[in-house]
């Protein structure tokens, strides 16, 4: 399976899906389609932090926060929405470099629960400064196109499926795993560390800055501190880590099975797919490291 | 009773032990020399259960030790004084030798043992209540050795017990060495820097050399050997 | 302004005791395995639940069902250290504490989610008839449960420290703490020493927990909150006492109670977070080195 086949594969797919407001008009299946769009870019804008630079970022969240927090100030105030979502994302990677410098001074588990740390500071600001829920004015909401809101989701995933394909081949990739296989060769080697991780945190951060100022411009009502939940890093961590960290294909993967599990199992009791994530992930990262990449390939080996 | 057979070994894809044969019989003194780098201390890992060899044997009053984890090494009749003395720095001497007489075969008799140990290096009974990472290079020396003696081992291996320490230490801490072995007839395997001193305390000696054994005989024939001589013993091969 | 700062400097500390009981099971987890076990707080949350059901399903005072939290909360460290940890230990430092992390962060999830199926999200508390009782002392309102709670955290980690000091095992695992290999090579089962710390761990999780759900309330929730002050005491006081520990827990709660007064209510969380990631980033060293 060459690159280009999947490069033409991935366009299919797009492709295709854009085809799908048209195609299947109704509002849940596309408000479905959206939730595992917007979970495919989380997951992949976590993903290049973890899965190329070996990081674990625990305050992903935050960014996602801070990318909804400002798109939505200014589209209410009037910015046009792509403009509005392209300074979510800026302020997203100011404060990520502001911060990234201090935080990437840590190591491994420091720098997961640093990152946490500050995600909850946010979190725990935002929801005192804004605690009030924020409503779409009554105009927005007449005007409030599903399918607009659906390409822009799409074209979102797409986005970072495409960056981390790229980055993957590229020789900012590549210096990437070297930090990631072995973080003290790699700085002894002249990899730049500091640089190439806060490079990857820009990366992720822009996405993840995007896909929240998605959130903002989705959702008609929401209290302003949610997108600060440490729950959407979880999420996160969960899909790229059962689909596989570290590949192209395994956050898509984890997404589309995360969330399938999560709308079939809600039917029955709320909380039920989070046990079984839980105790997915923990065997994941036990036995099987690889997520469902890895399973995949076993499969086909086995097969053959 | 120590029979090391084609012992190899390796950390990783490195490479440290390519077949390395010795012997240490009942209440002998035997010494390890070499050059840094050579495997000494390997070889001492692959003893204490640390390192797990990629071939040959070791074997131990007859019976095998591969696989034993390190403390059935120690309850088995071996005990370890490691390199750079790997002491617990918070802890007192006297919790030093309590934990020497961890492992079962030393609990029953640990109060008299304790004595004994006592009696042999006197300075550390004044300073029992001290914590170790107070005390001086040779001081802390004579605990390791202690807390390796509360195990009641009948094999004492040392692995460079003279590193930092001044001449006059290292001569104290080799005569209570030669000392246990004639009166408890403790085997002793020593590796060391200071070949001058290893081979007067010392029955035999081997010398290992990039990860196999270079030469080998009694200590006086060591010691008379030109190649030792020149490589190890230095200026010093003049006075001798 | 004063009154009321005094008044919240005393609750501060009565809350200080049990953030210091928290660290404690962390700090001697990490310690000794050099794991950081990040479901350390759902280990509280559910040590809390233990207290209340035995309270409103058998009435059992919760200062007496210590004796019973404890011991099971001991048994489920064995086994969740055979079941989980002992793999992780496996592994070398870096390695270790990543996956650690992550196999933390899936059995809180999982254990969490489990509460809440099992007990509903609601929060609980255990409400003893003495439970209302106040002390006044020079105007300020010492509330009963809470100040035994601080006594007798002080007293678990006083048995802590004693056990630590004169058990075979105590002084085992401190020197398992201190240089894993030396250990060995005296005669120590690393692996008895790991499961017995990361047991003892557990246990003072639910200790902890137990003298949560008398004073204050616990819900499925209060795992991420309870770890995360656990972890900035560990980071405020260091490895290595527990005494010292207790005090860094007490440290926090003031800090929570000054800030609390000085800036409000809801930013009570936020300083302690702060300190946190400043005292990480000024030892990026980690916490290891001495």
């Amino acid at each position: 399976m060459s690159a280009g086949w999947w490069t033409a594969a991935g366009v299919a797919a797009v492709a295709a899906l854009a085809w799908a407001p048209v195609l299947v008009p109704r509002d849940d299946i596309l408000n479905f389609l959206v939730l595992t769009l917007l979970t495919v870019t989380l997951a992949q804008s976590w993903n290049i932090v973890a899965g190329y630079a070996g990081q674990v970022n625990l305050g992903h969240a935050a960014f996602f926060g801070l990318g909804a927090l400002v798109t939505r100030t200014l589209w209410i105030a009037g910015v046009p929405v792509f403009l509005a979502m392209a300074a979510g994302a800026a302020v997203a990677v100011a404060f990520a470099l502001a911060v990234g410098g201090a935080a990437f001074r840590l190591r491994g588990a420091y720098f997961a629960i640093g990152t946490l740390a500050l995600g909850e500071i946010l979190r725990i600001t935002v929801g005192n400064v804004l605690a009030e829920i924020s409503t779409l004015p009554t105009t927005a909401i007449a005007g409030y196109r599903l399918a607009f809101r659906y390409w822009i989701a799409l074209g979102l995933a797409a986005l970072s499926v495409a960056t981390v394909a790229v980055l993957a081949r590229s020789r900012l990739g590549l210096g990437m795993q070297a930090i990631r296989e072995d973080e003290d060769a790699a700085e002894a080697t002249g990899v730049g560390a500091l640089r190439l991780k806060l490079t990857a945190l820009a990366l992720s951060t822009a996405l993840a800055g995007l896909a929240g100022g998605l959130f903002a411009y989705y959702h008609i009502s929401y209290y302003p501190a949610h997108p600060f939940s440490p729950h959407w890093t979880f999420d996160a961590l969960l899909v790229t880590f059962i689909g596989g960290v570290g590949t192209l294909h395994g956050p898509i993967l984890g997404a589309v099975f995360y969330v399938f599990l999560k709308e079939y199992l809600a039917i029955r009791w709320v909380d039920f797919h989070l046990l079984i994530f839980g105790a997915l992930f923990v065997g994941i990262v036990l036995l099987l490291p690889g997520g469902l990449v890895q399973a995949g390939a076993r499969l086909r080996r086995l097969a053959s | 009773m120590l029979e090391v057979d084609g012992l190899e070994a390796a950390y990783g894809a490195f490479p440290a032990l390519a077949g390395v044969t010795l012997r240490v019989g009942a209440g002998e003194i035997v010494a390890l020399l070499g050059p840094n780098g050579a495997g000494k201390t390997t070889l001492i890992r692959c003893i204490a259960g640390l390192l797990p060899p990629r071939a040959g044997a070791v074997r131990w009053q007859g019976r095998s030790l591969a696989g034993a984890a390190p403390h059935a090494v120690v309850e088995r009749g071996i005990a370890i004084v490691p390199e750079g003395r790997r002491l617990f720095g918070s802890m007192t001497v006297e919790e030093h030798l309590d934990l020497g007489a961890f492992a079962p075969r030393a609990r029953p008799e640990r109060a008299r043992r304790r004595e004994q140990v006592y009696a042999v290096f006197p300075m550390l009974r004044e300073r029992r209540r001290q914590v170790v990472r107070a005390l001086s290079g040779g001081q802390q020396q004579m605990v390791a050795i202690a807390r390796a003696l509360m195990a009641v081992p009948r094999l004492l291996a040392l692995d460079e017990p003279s590193l930092g320490l001044a001449p006059r230490v290292v001569d104290s801490i080799l005569a209570v060495l030669g000392e246990i072995n004639r009166t408890a007839g403790v085997s002793i395997l020593l590796v060391e820097q200071n070949v001058h001193a290893a081979l007067a305390l010392a029955h035999r000696g081997y010398v290992l050399e990039s990860g196999r054994v270079a030469g080998e005989g009694t200590a006086a024939a060591l010691l008379a050997d030109p190649h030792v001589r020149q490589a190890y013993l230095g200026p010093l091969a003049a006075r001798a | 302004m004063t009154a009321v700062l005094l008044q919240q400097l005393v609750l501060g500390v009565l809350i200080g005791g049990l953030y210091g009981l928290a660290a404690a099971g962390l700090s001697l987890v990490f310690g000794v395995l050099k794991v950081l076990n990040v479901a350390h707080g759902e280990l509280i949350m559910l040590g809390g639940y233990g207290a209340f059901w035995l309270f409103a399903l058998a009435g059992v005072d919760p200062f007496a069902a210590l004796g019973i939290v404890v011991p099971a909360a001991v048994v489920l460290g064995a086994l969740l250290y055979h079941g989980l940890f002992a793999w992780v230990v496996r592994a070398h430092a870096e390695t270790r504490i990543k996956n650690s992390l992550l196999i933390g962060f899936g059995l809180g999830l999982a254990l969490h989610a489990a509460a809440v199926l099992a007990f509903t999200a609601d929060e609980r508390s255990v409400t003893t008839e003495y439970g209302g009782r106040v002390l006044d002392v020079a105007g300020i309102s010492v509330p009963v449960v809470r100040l035994a709670s601080l006594v007798l955290a002080l007293g678990i980690t006083g048995a802590l420290h004693l056990l630590l000091a004169r058990w075979k095992w105590g002084r085992a695992i401190r020197a398992t703490a201190e240089d894993w290999e030396a250990a060995a090579m005296t005669g120590i089962d690393v692996r008895r020493a790991y499961l017995l710390a990361f047991a003892i761990g557990t246990g003072l999780a639910g200790a902890a927990g137990t003298l949560v759900s008398v004073g204050y309330s616990i819900s499925p929730s209060i795992g991420l909150e309870w770890t995360l002050k656990a972890l900035i005491v560990v980071v405020l006081a260091g490895l290595g006492s527990m005494l010292g520990t207790f005090v860094g827990g007490l440290v926090l709660g003031v800090a929570e109670a000054v800030s609390a007064t000085v800036f409000g209510g809801p930013y009570r969380e936020v300083v302690g977070l702060l300190i946190f990631f400043l005292v990480l980033v000024a030892r990026p060293q980690g916490l290891f080195s001495r």
